[in-house]
């Protein structure tokens, strides 16, 4: 009998333990978040969104040893991240992105949630229009209309990318044509023959990349079937 | 218990109390006049040292090969990397420059040693600093300079004094290469043994190399249409300083070249394949080898053979690591065509057939035989047969029949090889088609856990030095002399002499003369090659990796029974493009070494 009673002290010892433990040592997880879009005059740029290519840097201030957060950009321009509430300044990464390298900062502060920020660059080039079709015979048509929105800015290479995912870029793709030169717009025309059978399913998009940057600047990415 | 029991033990405490235990010498830790009056001590310092000083790629690390365009990786799955790490092969060894200036210290109030011999061991011991700046400077730019200062940190004093700033990256070259021109004379100029010990000329080697990463370094990076730079020019030499560090340089690889009792090695000119094997690989009267890791046994031994040696010839169960890959293969020339690429298929896109899997190679630059093992060429004296399968014909059509390591067909012939190349995921099989030769070691027992090889690691070697001139020849605008230079290279491999040259020929050249050597990487970023080249495209055939398949035609009566066709193949084991991106040309500077140091900057990109 008094074993027994002993087993049930200790056992509600224990548990009284277990639930002490918790509570005092954590911290909350981090509830707020910060989100909201790169963009030129107020329209989302189209960049790479795998291999956490494009980043941004968060850093907050007031603290002695201050590493930044990184955020990643996704394929629409869309960042967003989850952190505690403060004071905060956003930057873009040193020649990261295929916009103008000026490092400007956007003060952001804290206190719940804030969603829509706009993070404003200068892209070397913008996209106006382009259009990308697969047609019968499965041959490949783009079309492209640029702008250089940079004077000094070079074209590279114009990029017309194919993949099997929704995600599509310089380097995630199945099928990729680099077209060189200095002409703003394009017309494209390619056979892709066993390539569009062998996938159920094609997105495309076509790039420029400005000479000395190291992302390019995309399209919307387009599903072909 | 009885009392006198008690007492017994008492007395025992008592008399071992006397014991004067706790006043030992610790056999651990050594003092300062144990190390510096006993030149045994002396050495073993300097052994250590040595011993710290092996970074980037290396025989010790197979799979730093892999990651790049030289070899593939053929143990197991495939290997699913792209890019590069922001850390890759950095090196940021303050701890090792502290103990190095500890010993200098020591070493220069010691009254052990004579004048000349304490020249000499000064000599030796900052040549160590000085590559451990260079290795640093390569991955990072400029670093910290601390000269000979031993810091020493009293609690509650301010750290400012401790907090070096990165210095230019210029300055970090031209440190390397003054610490160099005070010291060389100081060194001997005899060959040391096994290369083991720097001399002189090893001294003069680093020097060339520095100057010409420097010079390239300013001339290439300011041709790129947004150079890579800091403010403060930790990253970034400006391209007038160009001039001044490729005429470095050339004098110095020059005065190795004239003066240093090293030769291109030329033991065997009827068989330039086997020569070229001995002049890097072999130790015993070697001519060419200038400052090499050295490995001995027992003790300091290396697993480089015992990794990768072909499974027909494994003496211990490990075999087949990796394996060079076609695209290396395919950029060694044709004796008299500069395209190197392989005979696989006529103009109408059918196989050409061989007799023997070696016809293949015929005519290539010799080079080749000695730095990769080809299908069916021997090692040890054995042949390693190559061989992914049979072709049979099925309809007038070949059609590939595969099989076990190994296994035979009905009437006893053999289907794939036990040394591959397969298509699969096993361990202990090669996928790429090929073996490394280069380091690899011929030694019986080289291949076993219990021994392992003595195969050492060339760091610097002759055939640099005229590289070296070559490059800064034709850099400081004299053609002649630097084809003068880059043909003796191309002699010694049976090649056709050049009567033009630009750089493209020079990192040509570089790429295969001194594959496996840790020199691809390098190269490919001081000339700011790295991001075109490796650029993520799989439609980039220099991105991705390629094996060669060999197969042994088996059809009864069919004209072209018994013979070999060979087909390319992308290497399974490497399924993505390689990518280089702008933010590797340095290396990201630790967040932490920031927190230590305020004074540190970023680098670009990070």
């Amino acid at each position: 009998m008094i074993v027994n009673k002993l087993k049930g002290l200790m056992f509600l010892g224990v548990s009284c333990l277990l639930l002490w433990s918790c509570g005092k040592d954590n911290y909350d997880a981090p509830s707020s978040t910060i989100s909201g879009f790169v963009t030129y005059q107020g329209k989302p740029l189209q960049l790479k969104g795998t291999d956490q290519a494009i980043q941004l840097q968060l850093y907050q201030m007031g603290y002695e040893l201050n590493d930044h957060i990184p955020v990643y950009v996704n394929q629409n321009g869309e960042f967003n991240v989850k952190t505690f509430d403060g004071n905060y300044k956003l930057i873009t990464r040193d020649n990261n992105g295929p916009w103008e390298n000026s490092q400007d900062t956007l003060d952001i502060t804290l206190n719940g949630s804030q969603a829509d920020l706009k993070l404003e660059v200068t892209p070397y080039f913008w996209v106006n229009s382009s259009e990308i079709t697969l047609e019968g015979d499965n041959v490949l048509k783009a079309t492209l209309e640029a702008e250089k929105i940079i004077a000094e800015a070079e074209m590279d290479y114009i990029m017309v990318l194919v993949n099997n995912t929704q995600f599509v870029d310089n380097q995630t793709n199945v099928f990729r044509k680099d077209i060189q030169g200095e002409e703003l717009s394009l017309e494209f025309k390619e056979q892709l023959g066993d390539l569009a059978d062998k996938h159920p399913s094609l997105f495309a998009r076509v790039g420029i990349l400005a000479k000395g940057s190291d992302q390019a600047i995309y399209s919307e990415v387009v599903k072909l079937k | 218990m009885s009392k006198q029991f008690i007492y017994v033990i008492l007395l025992l405490f008592v008399s071992t109390g006397c014991n004067k235990l706790l006043e030992q010498d610790p056999d651990q830790i050594l003092t300062d006049e144990e190390i510096y009056g006993d030149e045994i001590m002396l050495n073993s310092v300097l052994a250590n040292f040595y011993d710290r000083i092996q970074w980037g790629q290396h025989i010790g690390d197979p799979y730093s090969y892999t990651i790049l365009d030289e070899a593939g990786r053929s143990d197991g799955g495939a290997d699913n990397i792209s890019d590069y790490a922001n850390d890759l092969w950095r090196v940021y060894d303050y701890g090792l420059i502290r103990d190095i200036n500890k010993f200098l210290v020591g070493l220069r109030n010691s009254d052990l040693i004579s004048e000349s011999d304490l020249l000499r061991y000064e000599g030796e011991t900052r040549f160590i600093r000085a590559w451990l700046y260079f290795n640093m400077a390569k991955g990072l730019g400029g670093v910290p300079l601390v000269g000979d200062e031993v810091f020493e940190y009293v609690p509650g004093e301010p750290l400012d004094d401790l907090q070096y700033p990165r210095a230019t990256e210029s300055d970090t070259y031209k440190y390397v290469i003054s610490e160099m021109d005070d010291i060389h004379n100081n060194l001997s100029d005899e060959k040391t043994i096994n290369a083991a010990r720097v001399n002189k000329w090893a001294a003069l080697m680093l020097k060339a190399r520095a100057s010409i990463y420097a010079a390239s370094l300013a001339k290439y990076n300011n041709q790129l249409s947004n150079p890579i730079k800091t403010t403060g020019g930790e990253v970034g030499i400006a391209a007038s300083e160009a001039q001044g560090f490729y005429e470095t340089a050339l004098e110095a690889a020059e005065e190795v070249y004239k003066n240093s009792p090293y030769e291109l090695s030329l033991k065997y000119p009827e068989d330039l394949q086997k020569n070229f094997y001995d002049a890097l690989n072999i130790k015993e009267n070697n001519v060419e080898v200038i400052w090499a890791k050295d490995h001995i046994y027992p003790g300091q031994t290396t697993g480089f053979t015992r990794e990768n040696i072909p499974a027909s010839h494994a003496e211990d169960i490990d075999r087949a690591y990796a394996g060079p890959i076609l695209n290396l293969v395919e950029d060694f020339e044709y004796k008299d065509n500069r395209l190197g690429q392989l005979k696989i298929k006529d103009a109408n896109g059918d196989y050409i057939y061989y007799s023997d899997p070696l016809d293949l190679f015929e005519n290539k630059d010799a080079r080749l035989g000695g730095t990769v093992i080809l299908p069916g060429a021997d090692f040890r004296g054995e042949e390693v047969l190559m061989q992914a399968g049979q072709k049979n014909l099925s309809d007038g059509k070949w059609v590939n029949r595969t099989s076990q390591p190994g296994g035979r067909d009905a009437s006893g012939q053999l289907i794939t090889s036990i040394n591959g190349p397969v298509n699969n995921n096993e361990q202990h099989i090669n996928k790429t088609g090929f073996h490394f030769r280069k380091f690899l070691d011929e030694t019986s027992g080289a291949s076993t856990r219990g021994r392992n090889s003595e195969m050492w690691y060339p760091r610097f070697r002759f055939a640099e030095a005229i590289l070296i001139a070559a490059e800064a020849s034709l850099e400081l605008g004299n053609k002649a002399e630097a084809l003068k230079y880059l043909n003796q290279i191309r002699e010694r491999a049976g090649i056709q002499d050049l009567q033009q040259i630009d750089i493209d020929d020079i990192i040509q050249e570089r790429r295969v003369e001194l594959a496996f050597e840790d020199h691809r990487y390098w190269d490919m970023k001081r000339f700011r090659r790295a991001h075109l080249v490796w650029n993520g495209s799989l439609s980039n055939e220099k991105a991705v990796h390629y094996a060669l398949f060999p197969y042994k035609i088996v059809a009864e009566g069919h004209p072209q029974n018994g013979k070999w066709v060979f087909e390319k193949v992308r290497f399974i084991n490497s399924p993505n493009a390689r990518n280089f991106q702008m933010r590797n040309y340095y290396n990201f500077i630790d967040q932490n070494w920031i927190n230590n140091n305020p004074n540190i900057v970023k680098n670009p990109y990070q």
